[in-house]
């Protein structure tokens, strides 16, 4: 497809037209006087992967951030603009923290286990948002373990301080957390950077699966990995938006040279 | 291409560098094999038929290494964006070449047979499709080199004209044959060089085609505008 032949829509970031999860509009972040982040638009189709890859300290993160409001924790750090998420714009005051941060999921870069075990890991969280009776709650343990292919690992030893399973193990363990709530929308930073390549092989398994279900959104600095579980490309610098386009477009023929620079290796 | 910036890795760009070189090297020896062959056909030249023939190992042997090459960058370097196409269309673009030098090597042969019989069997078509085919396979290297993807879709254009001329020469070839019995063995050879002049062709404009793809990321379109066959004008039925 050549430039001439896109639509006005995909150049400035909106995805085609088909269900969009999250819609960013002109969004700019502050942290105290650095402005991170500098009129952002950019879509989230619904049920697909959207990765975003840029050097570091180019944003990608920070927008992350901003859609489950983590940064409200810390005072001085702003955000103005849109993020529109089921018809309501979750930077207004008025949202419900607990609320969006059940309906947006959130995995870090290092697997973030409760002190707890393995089996309150997982009903920790519902037990914040639903009343589930016992047994709908081993279910519920039961079928995330079992979508992150983790249950035939720990089904004997449920109980057992989840700090003692591998990295690998914790990090799904830590998605199983995230998706037990059943989210809309999932953020994954750099979910796989401290894993080895089984354990990462095992989660862009999971993310081929879960993308059925879910929205997702990672941070990755790998590239080959956003080239393979990707669906849609983002690539940042410098706190902006350059390029957003499918995966299969940004690696191997992207339109600025920018992204081209920073695919091939020759940023400088 | 040939990028604006290095990369990082200067081990990286020196591989680059390198595969750009054997395609230099591979490209500019088919291309003189070619030009053999057919000064073999047209001035019955057999030292040159078999310096045609003798430069097709080698022709092998480089698209063995640059073969070896990508797959080491491939597993190696990851490449993204325009290395890849680069890349990608190098491993292919080699395989093109190496058929090219295969149907030189080959018109080298069947012109050294051919000569004994073709004596007053006019040359002149096949001697122009030659150039013409010479002449858009040197612009096609040239493209390959320049990483000249305007030269690129020219040629692509171009070789409507040899299969024009195969055509042409087809006819005139069966004319010979229907005249006279004992020109079919001189024609025959002298029909199967024009066959392996048009896949020439072919082959230059997949070359061509590739180059294309990776100066700019598009495609050509699947199908190009051919100039006719002779099966398409009813001659190979005549033929038969």
């Amino acid at each position: 497809m050549t430039p001439a032949s896109m639509s006005s829509a995909e150049l400035s970031g909106k995805a085609p037209a088909q269900d969009v999860a999250l819609a960013v509009r002109d969004l700019n972040f502050h942290y105290g006087s650095h402005h991170a982040l500098h009129g952002i638009s950019l879509d989230f189709p619904a049920r697909c992967v959207t990765a975003m890859i840029g050097p570091s300290g180019c944003g990608k993160s920070t927008l992350l951030r901003v859609f489950n409001k983590i940064y409200a924790l810390y005072p001085g750090q702003r955000a103005t603009g849109e993020v529109m998420f089921d018809g309501r714009n979750i930077l207004d005051d008025s949202i419900n923290l607990d609320m969006l941060r059940s309906r947006i999921g959130m995995v870090f870069q290092k697997p973030t286990p409760f002190p707890m075990s393995i089996y309150d890991n997982i009903a920790f969280g519902v037990r914040l948002h639903e009343k589930l009776g016992r047994t709908e709650m081993d279910e519920r343990v039961q079928d995330v373990l079992t979508r992150v292919a983790l249950w035939n690992e720990v089904r004997d030893r449920l109980n057992a301080p989840a700090t003692g399973l591998s990295g690998g193990q914790q990090q799904r363990l830590c998605i199983a957390r995230s998706i037990a709530t059943r989210p809309e929308v999932l953020l994954l930073d750099e979910p796989t950077s401290a894993l080895d390549p089984i354990s990462t092989a095992r989660i862009e398994e999971l993310l081929d699966e879960l993308k059925e279900e879910f929205t997702i959104a990672i941070v990755t600095h790998n590239m080959q990995q956003a080239a393979r579980c990707a669906d849609r490309v983002a690539f940042f610098y410098l706190g902006r938006l350059v390029e957003v386009d499918t995966a299969d477009r940004i690696f191997t023929n992207p339109r600025e040279k920018q992204t081209q620079d920073y695919i091939t290796g020759r940023f400088g | 291409m040939p990028h604006e910036r290095s990369h990082i890795v200067s081990s990286y760009e020196q591989e680059l560098e390198q595969l750009r070189a054997m395609m230099v090297k591979i490209g500019r020896i088919v291309e003189e094999q070619v030009g053999l062959a057919l000064r073999a056909i047209a001035d019955h030249d057999e030292s040159a038929a078999e310096e045609a023939m003798r430069l097709d190992p080698e022709v092998d042997e480089l698209e063995r290494e640059v073969e070896g090459l990508v797959i080491r960058l491939l597993a190696l370097r990851s490449p993204m964006g325009a290395d890849l196409r680069e890349i990608v269309a190098a491993l292919k673009i080699t395989g093109d070449l190496e058929r090219i030098g295969d149907y030189a090597a080959s018109i080298a042969r069947k012109a050294i047979k051919a000569a004994s019989g073709d004596g007053h069997i006019s040359l002149s078509g096949l001697r122009s499709m030659g150039r013409l085919v010479r002449e858009n396979l040197g612009r096609t290297v040239d493209a390959l080199i320049e990483h000249d993807a305007h030269q690129a879709m020219e040629v692509w254009h171009a070789d409507r004209g040899v299969d024009e001329h195969y055509v042409t020469v087809f006819r005139e070839l069966v004319t010979y044959m229907i005249e006279d019995a004992r020109n079919i063995r001189a024609c025959t050879e002298l029909l199967f060089i024009a066959k392996n002049l048009e896949r020439i062709g072919d082959h230059a404009t997949n070359v061509a085609e590739r180059v294309y793809y990776a100066v700019t990321g598009e495609n050509l379109p699947t199908t190009r505008p051919r100039g006719g066959s002779p099966t398409r004008v009813g001659l190979e039925e005549d033929a038969g």
